[in-house]
């Protein structure tokens, strides 16, 4: 794997965090990519994504329903077991029903010096820009409070650029996606995207620019194979991603919540930055929570195109309500466009078994 | 002692109130009313539970509740159908049974009567207040229709400090745009005296409902649960007619005799019980199992989130006030607090959560609220799996086994010297 080095740093993640706060930072978890991480970062701390594995979960049963999904339920249960005991504080956007439950329960359960719920209208208009700018200026003040040091809107244009510039680089991985024969894997994509969930966006980009120089000019991998976008929501495991490569599919695009939603458009940087801020997590970040949901088709069959996909594959979490509402019309969209989709529902596990590859092989087999 | 001993007959309970006779005479002339709409050209508007009904009847226009339907259709014994012809359209069993039953019955053009179900939208009225699964529902349901779709938005609280002027000014601005969109997709002006008129009287109902709630503290408690949850018809759908004020004129006077009285839904009363939270449509007659032991529902917060008091010298305010106030929009600790003061208030033994696969909004917080409620007073609770509307994979037997083993631990704190004696 040619990011090997972000993958290791991603499952590191929880002793590289734990080396920053013996170097005495201090670390705010966060969940899903509606979190505006540049306050945070204007802030001094450094913003780290809250993952979870389906895998063992134990603890979190006293405290929330087995029909709930495994990424809240696996990690409320690694919080519960101590995995983030370097974290300081915890932001909870507001994004589904589950999130803003997991809130409480992750409150009262696992004491911090700093919580914050942070409520994100559903909808991008004028009056929901207002209002979320209001927001973000309490959000600000109680990271300063947390903080006890004044977030300079310096610090904010500096924490936007460090962060818009991470976006681009990754875009630029994207990128090589449109390439007849893209040099790096989906596996690779994803692992770069995923390092750069949990460490400092300078310390990412640094990593990004040299994996970008490191290719050859107009570098090809020389795979053939049925070019594919992954769309949906979040998954721990790349053996997934992994799985379907193997079965000769060649990923060359993703509308992941921890992917390409994430790392999409940035921050204007010629307008008042905490308006600016508000207007990109309401209007650019197209998660299923946000209406209308026809914005979220049209960035799917725009990268299709762009990338001139042959099929989707699609992976939604059991128990994902947003999703799973939407899922049958994107399905039949993306069918009426000529792309076969290959439709998972799962608990996070079982990427390796007999059976999900079958599934993989015999798509990647219809679409050759 | 064995509970079973205790068991009462059905004779022996008080019976089935007279108003709740009164409430199938309001609800066929609804779905008469609702039937001839389109012959009476007045707009059909599809709701969620919790969007400004007032504002529809304001606008003339007849609301229609699909959550209620599907309830109906489950109690109708339709409903699993139903929720397989959605799942056989690609909409996941773990979805909302209310939506599956509802998208069913769209599909199937199966309606709760042998019928061909509701007539069609003409607009379709979404918040965010209760859950965001309702917004992607009613998304759904606009892909189907084509009709208009109003969306307004309720920022989430996660308690009553951090609600701030900000909130309600950004959900009353949505419900100014929300009558001009009304007055666009109805072609009708809206008529300001009116719903001055309409808020009024769901104020109250509202009063009334919060009075006949107050009611419910006497030992022996007056009233059942189910009396409780099928009385709510008049308050969710009706709110704002003046036949739901009449309704629950009456209903509050027949309960008040019984208290005067002395008559309790359950004569022996041993155990008073909360229900958390949805009923369970397709097996009503459970929550009378807990009476076979002389247990009584005393208090619920379910009915409360379509009570709420309004202002009609200040409409819009007053609505986004009582929209965000929602019982179900604060933290697990807000909502422990709300249950706390009912213990006391109603002399509460214990809780039992009903943990509904349909609702994991309603559901996520169920086991916190029951951890400080054991803390910090020593309640105990019951819970099960049920679905509120699809009765798959309900087992009965299980469930009243868990009732029965729950009733003899009340059985031995409350009573422990009686016990000693036998």
């Amino acid at each position: 794997m040619i990011s090997s080095e972000f993958y290791e740093s991603y499952r590191n993640r929880h002793q590289l965090a734990e080396g920053w706060k013996r170097r005495g930072r201090k670390l705010v978890g966060y969940f899903c990519s509606l979190t505006p991480e540049e306050l945070i970062y204007a802030a001094g701390f450094i913003p780290v994504r809250i993952r979870g594995t389906a895998e063992n979960i134990s603890l979190a049963d006293a405290h929330l329903p087995s029909f709930c999904c495994s990424y809240m339920r696996g990690a409320l249960d690694q919080a519960l077991k101590g995995w983030y005991g370097y974290l300081d504080g915890m932001v909870f956007p507001k994004t589904c029903d589950m999130t803003r439950d997991l809130y409480s329960i992750w409150k009262r359960n696992l004491p911090l010096p700093y919580y914050w719920f942070l409520p994100l209208p559903g909808r991008g208009t004028d009056e929901a820009v207002e209002f979320t700018v209001h927001e973000l200026g309490l959000f600000r003040e109680s990271l300063e409070d947390f903080s006890e040091n004044r977030i300079e809107d310096e610090s904010l244009d500096r924490a936007i650029r460090i962060y818009n510039q991470n976006r681009s680089l990754v875009r630029e991985v994207y990128e090589l996606g449109k390439r007849e024969s893209p040099p790096l894997t989906g596996s690779d994509v994803f692992a770069v995207e995923i390092a750069g969930l949990v460490m400092p966006k300078e310390e990412h980009s640094a990593m990004v620019r040299n994996l970008l120089s490191g290719l050859p000019e107009g570098s090809n991998s020389g795979r053939s194979g049925p070019r594919l976008m992954v769309t949906g929501n979040n998954f721990e495991s790349i053996e997934l991603l992994e799985t379907i490569e193997d079965c000769g599919g060649r990923i060359v695009i993703n509308d992941l919540d921890t992917g390409s939603r994430y790392y999409g458009a940035g921050v204007a940087e010629d307008r008042e930055p905490m308006r600016a801020i508000a207007e990109r997590y309401l209007r650019e970040v197209r998660c299923p929570c946000k209406h209308p949901a026809e914005s979220r088709l049209e960035r799917i069959l725009g990268l299709a195109q762009s990338y001139r996909v042959k099929g989707v594959v699609m992976v939604v979490q059991k128990y994902c309500d947003t999703h799973l509402y939407d899922r049958p019309w994107i399905e039949s969209r993306l069918r009426e466009e000529g792309l076969p989709v290959l439709s998972i529902e799962h608990s996070d596990t079982g990427w390796t078994s007999g059976r999900f590859r079958t599934m993989a092989q015999a798509f990647i087999e219809m679409l050759e | 002692m064995n509970s079973r001993q205790d068991k009462q007959t059905d004779k022996e309970r008080a019976g089935r109130l007279t108003a709740s006779a009164e409430l199938s005479t309001l609800n066929e002339k609804y779905y008469r009313d609702l039937a001839s709409a389109k012959v009476e050209g007045r707009p059909v508007v599809w709701l969620t539970s919790l969007a400004p009904i007032e504002i529809v009847y304001a606008f003339d226009s007849i609301p229609f509740f699909p959550e209620n339907y599907a309830a109906l259709c489950s109690s109708r014994k339709v409903a699993s159908e139903l929720c397989q012809a959605a799942e056989s359209r690609g909409y996941s069993q773990d979805l909302c049974a209310y939506a599956r039953c509802m998208f069913g019955s769209i599909f199937e053009k199966r309606g709760a009567f042998g019928d061909q179900g509701p007539p069609s939208p003409d607009v379709l009225l979404a918040t965010e207040g209760a859950c965001t699964t309702h917004i992607k529902w009613w998304e759904a349901l606009q892909r189907h229709f084509k009709c208009p779709l109003v969306i307004i938005d309720v920022a989430y609280t996660v308690d009553s400090e951090s609600l701030a002027a900000h909130h309600k000014a950004y959900l009353a601005a949505q419900l100014r745009e929300m009558t001009l969109l009304m007055e666009k997709h109805t072609g009708r002006k809206l008529d300001m005296a009116k719903l001055r008129e309409v808020i009024s009287l769901a104020d109250r109902a509202s009063l009334l409902w919060d009075e006949i709630d107050d009611l419910r503290k006497a030992v022996p408690t007056p009233v059942s649960q189910i009396d409780v949850f099928t009385c709510l018809f008049p308050l969710v759908t009706l709110r704002g007619m003046p036949e739901a004020v009449d309704f629950y004129e009456e209903l509050r006077d027949e309960v008040k005799e019984r208290v005067n009285k002395g008559i309790g839904f359950v004569p022996d009363e041993r155990f008073r019980l909360i229900w958390d939270l949805f009923p369970i449509y397709h097996n009503m007659k459970l929550l009378n199992y807990f009476a076979e032991f002389g247990a009584a529902f005393v208090t619920d917060l379910y009915g409360n989130a379509f009570s709420g008091r309004l202002n009609p010298s200040d409409p819009f305010g007053s609505l986004a006030e009582r929209y965000l106030s929602f019982f179900n929009r604060s933290a697990s600790w807000g909502k422990a607090e709300m249950y706390k003061k009912r213990v006391r208030d109603y002399s509460v033994d214990g809780i039992v959560f009903h943990s509904n696969r349909s609702c994991r909004f309603c559901t996520a917080y169920q086991r916190e609220v029951g951890h400080i409620l054991k803390e910090e007073l020593g309640l105990p609770s019951l819970m099960f799996e049920a679905d509120m509307v699809d009765p798959r994979g309900f087992d009965a037997v299980d469930v009243k086994d868990r009732i029965q083993s729950f009733i003899e631990m009340l059985e031995a704190r409350k009573y422990p010297k009686i016990e000693k004696m036998q």
